[in-house]
This record gives structure tokens, sequence and C-alpha cells, in this order.
């Protein structure tokens, strides 16, 4: 072995130290950030949630206590059911909506700029101020009710009547404030569908709507699949438009799991509780998201 | 029948190609102009719709206090009495201020550290890196509402409760920015870095004078979207700030929505934290629509 190697393998080793110093040395913000915001609130989500931690910071271990009574509290199956009932009329409208404004969008030769831009400034405002908007526009003596009464129509209690005209109103505020973002994502997933397929499908004497169906929303399910995961995870997050708009009522009819967690921590400072509640949201969301993969990609491969 | 309709177009194509493809070209033209029409109008429509609301809040921010609260024409004056009043009733302007704080302070820092991080990442080897980065991916899974509570403690165990700081700190483990940004930062030539190396730039340099200047787009998209979600998050700073001068915009206007105040203070209020987002979205709306394709096809 010559001097000249020996040399060449211990200048690569130094530099090789030194680069693992720059890497540590660079990432060691992030580090210490994710450490103590991230990862040990994850864990000690866990752990408090195990315990009955009080307001001064007083806990004992209960073990599982938390889980068992959470499981017979009817308060929390209650706000289970609204964000489910939410989730199931969110869900499918946003994505409805979205789709239905890429395809136009997609057809468009002009203006798509412009268009787009309008459909998606709703995006950019906050839910508070979507709730804002949207509680004036459906109140008793309303812009919404005025229309109807034009109509004939009696006047509707969009936001404090039956449970299901309620989180339909509250589902309608978020898909208006929130269709842009997804109708983008499909947008993009349309241009990027190769344009022989159509072709030959309008040469063979497919109509729109066949082509549509049969060509372009097959093509289109990886895209359709990632727009209902992240609506699907913000749809169960509800709980802005709620805050703003019904405060959890009418009698509870929108009291969503987040509210309920809110309510549990912040309001009766049960924060042992309230984080075992967060817990339970976090397994069902995960649980959520692998279930619409696993369904979509067989339904794909099939 | 398609093989005859095919054959037939390819015969008729050979005859003539001037005449041929005028006369069967003539009709298709003017019913895809046709349906482009229709197709304006229907998104016209769909647009107007979608806008209205926005437009309801501008004509009722800048309609005088004593104007109807459905205005069933354009009111016959305009004012800004409203937007002005706002900023003299109680902690408004100390609401806008902690908002752009906890905004744009959180916007520098996250691209700062996730930008550094992201370059380590994707250009740098030592131990334990791909654990890292797997863990901060990994976070992403974790709705932040289910660690709501800890976060809490921690930051009241700090001292940070009605605070700006407070508010701003757990924000900045922010797990889409840095690996957004590293995906940007691998995909980098080997041979810039290559180069600076020989130029005798130092690792501090190549970061600040090599990978921050490229990386600019999906920095600027990160700055919008990390700014959108600050300026309108309404659940952390609900919990952190419960005094009055500790409030957020959005917090604020939640408030402001339960209590006895006009339609026309509410709406300019609410006008007045719309308008950073709409400035944001005007200046760099082709990043936004560009980010959010590409996110869309990689998912």
């Amino acid at each position: 072995m010559t001097a000249q190697t020996l040399l060449g393998r211990a200048a690569r080793s130094t530099e090789r130290r030194r680069e693992a110093i720059t890497g540590i040395l660079f990432v060691l913000p992030t580090v210490v950030i994710f450490g103590i915001f991230k990862f040990l609130p994850i864990l000690g989500a866990g752990a408090m949630s195990l315990t009955d931690y009080q307001l001064n910071g007083d806990y004992t271990f209960v073990g599982a206590d938390n889980y068992s009574r959470i499981l017979q509290d009817d308060a929390f199956w209650q706000s289970l059911k609204v964000t489910g009932l939410y989730v199931v009329i969110f869900v499918p409208l946003i994505v409805v909506v979205s789709l239905a404004g890429a395809v136009l969008l997609h057809q468009m030769q002009r203006y798509t700029g412009l268009f787009r831009s309008l459909l998606f400034v709703p995006y950019l405002c906050s839910f508070v101020l979507a709730g804002i908007v949207w509680t004036w526009i459906f109140a008793t003596d309303g812009p919404l009710n005025a229309a109807l009464g034009g109509l004939g129509f009696g006047s509707v209690p969009f936001i404090s009547g039956s449970q299901l005209l309620v989180l339909g109103s509250l589902a309608m505020v978020s898909v208006w404030k929130g269709f842009g973002y997804s109708m983008l994502i499909f947008l993009a997933g349309l241009k990027a569908l190769p344009a022989e397929v159509h072709e030959a499908a309008r040469i063979d004497g497919a109509g729109a709507w066949r082509t549509f169906w049969h060509i372009t929303l097959p093509l289109l399910r990886p895209i359709t699949l990632f727009v209902l995961i992240i609506e699907t995870i913000v749809g169960f997050q509800v709980f802005d438009t709620i805050y703003v708009m019904t405060g959890g009522g009418p009698n509870r009819a929108s009291h969503s799991l987040i509210y309920f967690l809110y309510d549990e921590g912040f309001k009766f400072f049960d924060f042992g509780y309230a984080a075992a509640a967060g817990v339970v949201l976090f397994v069902i969301v995960l649980l959520l998201s692998l279930v619409q993969q696993r369904t979509v990609e067989g339904r794909s491969q099939s | 029948m398609s093989v005859i309709a095919t054959s037939s177009e390819s015969a008729s194509s050979t005859a003539g190609p001037g005449a041929g493809a005028s006369s069967r070209s003539a009709r298709p033209v003017s019913r895809e102009r046709r349906q482009q029409r229709v197709l304006t109008a229907v998104l016209a429509v769909i647009a107007l719709f979608t806008v209205a609301p926005l437009i309801a809040v501008v004509i009722l921010a800048l309609s005088p206090a004593d104007a109807p609260t459905i205005p069933r024409s354009l009111p016959d004056s305009l004012t800004l009495d409203n937007l002005t009043e706002v900023f003299q009733v109680g902690s408004f302007p100390r609401w806008f201020l902690n908002s752009l704080i906890y905004s744009v302070v959180s916007v520098v820092i996250v691209l700062g550290t996730a930008s550094m991080a992201a370059y380590a990442l994707a250009r740098k080897r030592f131990p334990g890196r791909n654990a890292l980065l797997w863990a901060i991916v990994a976070t992403l899974m974790v709705p932040v509402q289910a660690t709501l509570i800890p976060t809490f403690i921690l930051v009241s165990k700090m001292g940070g409760v009605n605070t700006v700081w407070g508010l701003i700190l757990p924000t900045l483990a922010n797990a889409q920015a840095v690996f957004l940004i590293r995906q940007f930062v691998r995909d980098l030539p080997d041979e810039l870095f290559d180069a600076a190396r020989i130029d005798g730039a130092g690792e501090w340099r190549t970061y600040v004078s090599v990978v921050l200047p490229l990386i600019r787009p999906v920095l600027a998209t990160l700055a919008i979207f990390v700014f959108l979600w600050h300026w309108n998050d309404l659940l952390w700073p609900l919990v952190v700030g419960q005094t009055d001068e500790a409030r957020t915009l959005t917090v604020g206007l939640a408030t402001l929505n339960t209590e006895t105040v006009s339609t026309s203070s509410i709406m300019a209020a609410a006008l007045i934290s719309f308008v950073p987002c709409l400035l944001m979205f005007v200046a760099l709306q082709r990043h936004i629509v560009e980010s959010i394709t590409s996110s869309g096809v990689k998912g």
C-alpha cells in the first residue's frame, strides 16, 4: 500500500467527518424544534391520556380509565355521530363540486386563468370569515331566505333547524370555502391524461358523457383517492365554522369531535380526558385513510 | 362501424387537403365555438355565485351603518367610516398586529430552518439521516388537534400562554416545509455543488448563495401557504391567546361575531382580515396554482 492511497483515505475520512458535522449542524435547529414541539407532545398525548391530568398540574396514573370512560360517554358518541354525518355529507359534495369545476375549466379554451382564480378565491379566506358571511346569508332575515320567500317558500332555519339541515348548511360553507384547492388538483390530473385515449373514444363514437364515465373517471382514480383522503381528514377536523356559526348547537346537533375535545380541555379543564379524545381522533383518521386507500386500490386492480 | 368511419375519413383527406379539410372543419369549428360560448356563460354564472358572498362583504363593509342588512340594490353612498371605526374599536389594531407577527415571523423562521434541514437531509450524509427524515414525515399523519392538549400544557409551562412567542413556537415544526424543500434540493444537479466546492465556497456560503436562490420557487409557494395557514388559523390561537390583548384577528373576529355588533362593522372587520390574503394571492398566484397542481399529480 503506497503512502499516497493512505493519505487519500485519510483525506476522504476527514472529508466524510466534515460532511457529517455540517449535516448535523444544519438539521440541528429543526431537530430541536421538532423534538420539543412535535415529538414531545405526541408522546405526551399518549402518556397524558393515561392520567387524570388537571389544570394545576396534579395527576395520577389511571390506566385505561379515560378510554373506557370515553366509550361510555354519550357526548362522545354524539360528537362521533355528528362528525360522521358531516363527513358523509361534506366529502361527496366537495369531490363532485371540485371535479365538475375542473372538468368545466378543462374544456375552456379562453379565460381559463381568470375563472380558475375566481373559483379559487374563497380558499384564501379563513373559516371564521366564511362562517361570518354564511351566518349572514343563512339568517332567518338573511338574503337566502329573502330569495326563497320571493319564490313563495317559507323561511328555512338553516343553522337552527334539524340536525341534517344544520350539518348540510355547515358542509355547504366548507365546500364553498375549500373546493378551489381540490379543483386545481383535479385540473392537473385532467391535463396529465393522454389525449389519444379521448380521441380514440370520440372516433369510436362515444359521447361526452360516456367518455367521461368510462374513460376519464377511471383514469383519474389515483387523484380521486388523494382528494378523498385529504377532504375526509379535513371533514373530521371541522371546528372553526361550528365555533362561529352554531357553537355546537342547536342542542348539540353540530357538536363535532374537535368541539368535544375543545370543550373537555378548555371548558371543563379535564386535560387527561381531552388528550384521550385526541388519541381517539388520531386513530380514527389513520384507520379511515388506510381503509380508503385499500378500497380504491382494490377496485382499480379488479 | 368505427373502421369504416376512419377509413372514409382518411380517404377524403387524401383526395384533396384544401377543399376536403375546409368543408369538414367548417361546421365542427362553429359548433365548438358555440359550445365554448355556452361553457363561458355557465362558468361565469358559477364564478359569480362563488364570489358573491365576498362581494357582499365588501358592499356591507362600505355601506353606512344604518343601511338595511340585505342590500336590495347598491347603497346610495359608500363610506369608509366602518373601516376606520373598526380600527378604533377595542383591541382591533392589537389583534391585527398579533396576526401579522404570528404569520410573518413563522414564515421567516419556518423557511429558514426547514431549508437548512432540507439541504442537509438531501445532500449530506450523517448518521441517523434517514431515520430523522422518516420521523419528520411520519408526524404528518398526526392531526394537530390530537396533540393540542399536551402542546398547550408545554407552552403554558414555558410561560407562553397569552404571548405571541408562545403562539409562534409550536408552529415552527412544519413537516410539509421540510419534506417539500428536500424534494426540491435533491433534484438540483450535482455539478452545481461540485462547482461551488471547486470555487472554494464553504458550506454556509453554498447554502446561502447556491441553494437558496435556486429553490426560490418552492420558498415562495411555502411562504404563501404558511402565511395563509397562520393568518387564518383559529383553534391554536384560541387556546393560547385567552386575553383580549393576546388574540389574533381570527379569534377577535369570532368574538366580535358573538357580541352585538352591527352587520356593517363585523363585515368591515372581516374585509380587513381578508385583504392581506387577497394581496398575497394577486402577487403570487402563479406559484400557488403550480404548487397545488404538482402536489396533486405526485399524490
